[in-house]
């Protein structure tokens, strides 16, 4: 036998495994007249206590021999105690009287060898015994990286897909500042983000949103709520409100500032059909699979500054006033898709100049650091509260190191999504 | 905090106790416990979450799950939840599909 990795005769070891008192003195014989360093085992001292083999200080054996004897299914069980995950041995069985024992061993698919124990005549079908388990081993390990690069295929086209399913660029208005971040744990992600103009370029809608759990099956799931969302929304008249169910009560209670209903606000209607469509197509089509997403969705008109919003469920986005104070958007609703006849009311508020607005997913406040504590909104806040005139990119580029800084080098285990919206400040804006 | 489940039915009631934190590695142990339970056995489905430390929002999915799958006619109970873990229930929207209780009611 010769080293794989080297070519280089090495020493080699086996291992006669019988019951037998005597042992195999024929078979032994052969063996060391090879140059076999032999040892003899009963099958006791192969598989009984976990580590007793290795505390002995015996690495695997090159060649194992087995006593057909010891019955195909022991023989099976020492095979698989001997065999490492870089390595197994070239297992071979032999009889002792019994032909019978032999053939059922041969039929499982187990070499052999038979008597007389000649030594060159054992060389001989021991080295063609060897690169037959060789040979398998190839063919096990090309055909698992064969199925892994597969795999690994089919996830990157997944992921190209997936990024089709985000915005190819965001709405730009004078006067505002919109950025966003999107970093997958995986391949593939349950978040999105969007973004688009609504009621002829008169809104600008904005959607931060996270389908529960993660992977393909949560991509999926991304890929029909972001397509039902803007879809609706795209193509809701602005005013068409009241064919909503009957069920779905409309109220203001969620209203944060004082200004007309925002049920009246055109945008509103889009807003609303686009929610509560998903959640009904949802929850008509698929809620046995359990899939939801909590989301965040904003209709900003940019000329007065007003937004109104539907908050499914979502970790509440931060609002940051250009006087340092801050609030947060509650939900005014669960998430889409979790429950049929689910009810929304609309949130309403105004970004002043020098105001911004932080919508994140859960991924940012529960990153951790390698003892498991999460990064959390008061990190978050404190990484917000940069200088008043930082652009809506610094506040992600602040909230992403303050993040990597708690989080250290543990590795990212959650969907990550962010968007910023500023109402840049008077004096930016003369200066731009 | 490992995740660990365990599980007690008596009289149509399915007791389950979660400890640790329900995420995405966890979800699939608490899914084989729901997914074991004969159709139309349990009419009410009471959770010991005292020892619930986290609850992701696969963790919720979860929940949202056993829900679909026991039927619309399980109540299902929440007892002893965190105010962390309760949070999300709360945040979701979650909480208007179950009772929340505290451990003394139950």
């Amino acid at each position: 036998m010769v080293d794989q990795r080297t070519g280089t005769p090495r020493d080699r070891t086996a291992l006669v495994v019988t019951e037998t008192a005597h042992g195999a003195p024929e078979l032994e014989a052969a063996l060391a007249a090879e140059s076999f360093s032999t040892r003899r085992a009963d099958p006791a001292a192969v598989f009984g206590v976990d580590g007793a083999w290795a505390e002995r200080g015996w690495g695997p054996p090159d060649l194992v021999l087995a006593s057909a004897a010891l019955g195909v299914n022991r023989v099976a069980l020492i095979a698989r105690r001997l065999t490492t995950a870089e390595r197994g041995p070239t297992v071979v069985v032999f009889p002792e009287d019994d032909f019978e024992a032999l053939q059922s061993c041969v039929r499982a698919g187990f070499d052999y060898v038979v008597p007389p124990f000649l030594p060159a005549l054992l060389r001989c079908r021991l080295t063609s015994c060897w690169e037959r388990g060789q040979l398998t081993m190839a063919v096990q390990e090309m055909a698992a990286e064969a199925s892994l690069r597969q795999y690994e295929r089919d996830l990157s086209v997944a992921h190209e897909i997936q990024a089709g399913f985000l915005p190819e660029e965001l709405p730009v208005r004078r006067g505002w500042e919109l950025a966003t971040r999107f970093l997958p744990a995986r391949q593939v992600a349950g978040d999105f983000y969007d973004a688009f103009e609504l009621v002829n370029g008169r809104r600008v809608g904005f959607v931060v949103a996270d389908v529960c759990d993660k992977g393909v099956g949560a991509a999926l799931f991304m890929a029909l709520i972001r397509t039902l969302l803007r879809h609706t929304a795209e193509h809701t008249a602005a005013w068409n409100l009241l064919d909503a169910d009957e069920d779905t009560v409309l109220d203001t209670a969620a209203r944060t500032s004082a200004v007309p209903s925002p049920v009246l606000s055109v945008g509103a209607g889009p807003l609303l059909q686009a929610v509560l469509g998903t959640n009904r197509y949802m929850a008509r089509n698929h809620l046995r699979q359990g899939y939801f997403a909590t989301m965040f969705f904003g209709v900003l008109d940019p000329a007065s500054g007003s937004v109104v919003y539907i908050n499914g469920g979502h970790n509440p986005p931060v609002l940051l006033r250009a006087d340092g104070s801050h609030q947060l958007l509650a939900p005014t609703g669960p998430a889409v898709g979790m429950m049929p006849n689910s009810v929304y009311s609309l949130g309403h508020t105004t970004l002043e100049p020098g105001d911004r607005l932080f919508v994140y997913t859960d991924g940012v406040v529960e990153a951790r650091d390698s003892r498991g504590s999460m990064f959390g909104l008061p990190r978050v806040l404190d990484a917000l509260g940069t200088p008043a005139t930082a652009s809506a990119e610094d506040l992600l580029v602040s909230v992403e190191s303050g993040m990597h800084h708690h989080v250290g080098g543990a590795e990212q285990f959650d969907d990550i999504t962010m968007l910023a919206l500023v109402r840049t400040p008077p004096e930016a804006t003369a200066v731009a | 905090m490992a995740f660990d489940v365990t599980t007690h039915a008596e009289d149509g009631v399915l007791t389950v106790r979660l400890t640790g934190e329900l995420d995405s590695r966890a979800a699939h142990r608490f899914n084989e416990v729901i997914g074991a339970v004969p159709g139309g056995t349990v009419n009410r489905l009471v959770l010991h979450l005292a020892e619930l430390v986290y609850l992701s929002s696969a963790g919720l999915r979860c929940l949202v799950f056993a829900q679909q799958k026991l039927g619309r006619g399980t109540e299902i109970v929440l007892v002893g939840t965190r105010p962390e873990v309760a949070e999300t229930i709360t945040m979701t929207g979650f909480d208007r599909s179950v009772t929340m209780q505290d451990p003394v009611d139950s």
